[in-house]
């Protein structure tokens, strides 16, 4: 591993890279599990860059939740590269369920990576109470996380990832355990926080072509086993996004693009 | 939820769980004592309810505490040793395949069997019994607590992963929380079980306690005094019981569906 994903979050805004800058690339990475002989993933190579949102979509098993992983340095991949910018960190994350500990206030699981990296005081506790605010969760601060809603307990979750104002954002089938509804409000929640943090891009894992092609700008296609990318498709619809934008034309025909490029492989523009 | 009077509220929802089988007791009671004037049993064989105040033993406090004294210092002992060796477990592989396979030996094994060694060995005072209710106390305290300090779900300790939490932090912020209520669980059995090792203990050679006055009573035919020593006997395990589910109540609010 090189220096560069050794590097230490980096708090201030010293970093003005360009527009195309990579926060994380991956080359030729493929994985499998130790003492077992299948390959999980095969000769992947993905470019998160600055500003974007991308999506990894695919059926289950094809190794799209192996590859975040990969990206976000929780699993060394067994084959190929990772780099990691001193821009990307720190990261944040978030995973299918809501991983709250119930002992715990909705407060205190929020601050929960403040305490363990020490850094957390009256401006870590003022920054919570600000994401208590803009994920609409004032009022709850002190409520026992299993008297939350599974909507409410993932935007504590959300919260919880967000308190170490995160330049990167790894989320793993964050909401794939909610009602339609929910999960719509809470896709146009991430794209609001995105707009208003200092958050540089997101990496999504979802099995939902409806939700990647409403929250990326890029989508990644993952099919087989060894799992590997099929296609890549740019979203070219417009930001800010609006739950209308579902109803129209152009986003019909990107999930259209994006069930053929799942079912068959890469899909002609 | 909050509602207006919060007090009377809970109130409301405690009675009957300490009403409905107190009425259930009195009415066994009544029960028993219908049944003794009816058949007309005599004394020796079942005493009536109202047999028994007269029976209790002028020394019955003395009999009480020392049976109190090796049953609580057995429990503590046996909890305090019992934790501490499960955390070591769980740090451990090579300790836990050491000691695991005798820690299941000491339990199959009868405290009944182990006690009259246990008396030849730490004589009929308050040492023999006091580890026989640790030896019978121990068990259920060291697998709960192990099992405890695992559950943790995976995508828990992901996430600590994530954030780069010590070892420690693991311990303390992530397993410990989450082994508490199997703690708890492991107390309120060994509460119970306690109670039985300092009895069996004193069964075999003490000059003193609910156990011995149970012999001696049964040995003199004295019925009535035999089921006194019973009722208190019992009264202890309930007694701890209560106290560690109090503490259980104070200190695991998230955890509510343990009994």
């Amino acid at each position: 591993m090189s220096a560069l994903t050794q590097a230490r979050p980096c708090q201030s805004d010293q970093v003005v890279g360009q527009p195309d800058e990579v926060l994380v690339a991956a080359r030729a990475v493929g994985h499998r599990f130790e003492g077992a002989d299948e390959e999980i993933l095969r000769a992947v190579d993905v470019d998160v860059r600055r500003g974007e949102v991308v999506a990894l979509l695919g059926p289950s098993g094809c190794g799209k939740t192996t590859l975040l992983r990969l990206l976000a340095g929780l699993l060394e991949s067994t084959d190929g590269e990772v780099h990691r910018a001193p821009a990307a960190s720190p990261a944040g994350f978030m995973f299918q369920r809501s991983v709250l500990l119930p002992w715990r206030s909705a407060m205190a699981n929020v601050m929960l990576p403040r305490e363990l990296h020490r850094t957390a005081g009256p401006e870590a506790e003022r920054r919570a109470r600000e994401l208590f605010e803009i994920l609409g969760l004032a009022g709850a601060e002190q409520r026992r996380t299993h008297e939350l809603s599974g909507g409410m307990q993932q935007r504590v979750a959300l919260a919880r990832a967000l308190i170490e104002q995160p330049r990167l954002l790894y989320l793993d089938e964050p909401f794939s355990a909610l009602d339609e509804i929910t999960r719509e409000e809470l896709n146009l929640e991430l794209l609001r926080v995105l707009r208003t943090t200092d958050l540089q891009g997101v990496v999504i894992v979802t099995h939902s072509l409806e939700e990647a092609a409403f929250l990326a700008d890029r989508v990644l296609v993952m099919r087989g086993s060894p799992g590997e990318v099929v296609d890549e498709v740019e979203v070219e619809l417009p930001q800010p996004r609006t739950l209308e934008i579902k109803e129209t034309k152009e986003f019909t025909s990107c999930t259209v693009h994006l069930r053929r490029s799942i079912r068959f492989g890469a899909q002609p523009r | 939820m909050h509602s207006a009077s919060p007090s009377l509220d809970s109130l409301r929802r405690t009675a009957p769980l300490i009403l409905t089988p107190l009425l259930f007791a009195l009415g066994f009671v009544a029960m028993w004592g219908a049944a003794v004037e009816v058949l007309k049993t005599p004394e020796y064989i079942v005493p009536a309810p109202w047999d028994l105040p007269r029976a209790v033993p002028s020394d019955i406090a003395d009999h009480v505490w020392v049976t109190a004294q090796e049953v609580l210092l057995g429990f503590l002992v046996a909890n305090a040793l019992a934790f501490c060796i499960a955390v070591l477990f769980v740090q451990s592989r090579i300790i836990e395949r050491g000691v695991y396979p005798l820690a299941i030996a000491l339990k199959t094994t009868p405290i009944v069997a182990i006690a009259p060694l246990l008396v030849l060995w730490f004589g009929t005072g308050l040492l023999s019994k006091v580890v026989a209710a640790a030896l019978i106390s121990f068990f259920p305290m060291l697998v709960n607590t192990i099992r405890g300090l695992r559950a943790a779900e995976p995508e828990a300790h992901e996430l600590f992963t994530a954030l780069r939490a010590s070892r420690r932090q693991r311990f303390l912020r992530l397993q410990m929380p989450t082994a508490l209520p199997f703690v708890f669980a492991a107390l309120k059995i060994s509460a119970s079980l306690a109670v039985v090792g300092a009895i069996v203990g004193e069964f075999v050679g003490a000059k003193a306690g609910l156990g011995f006055l149970i012999l001696q009573s049964s040995y003199n035919f004295e019925t009535a005094q035999l089921f006194v020593a019973i009722i208190g006997a019992a009264m202890l395990g309930i007694l701890l019981f209560a106290v560690v589910s109090l503490a259980e109540r104070a200190l695991c609010r998230w955890e509510r569906v343990a009994v």
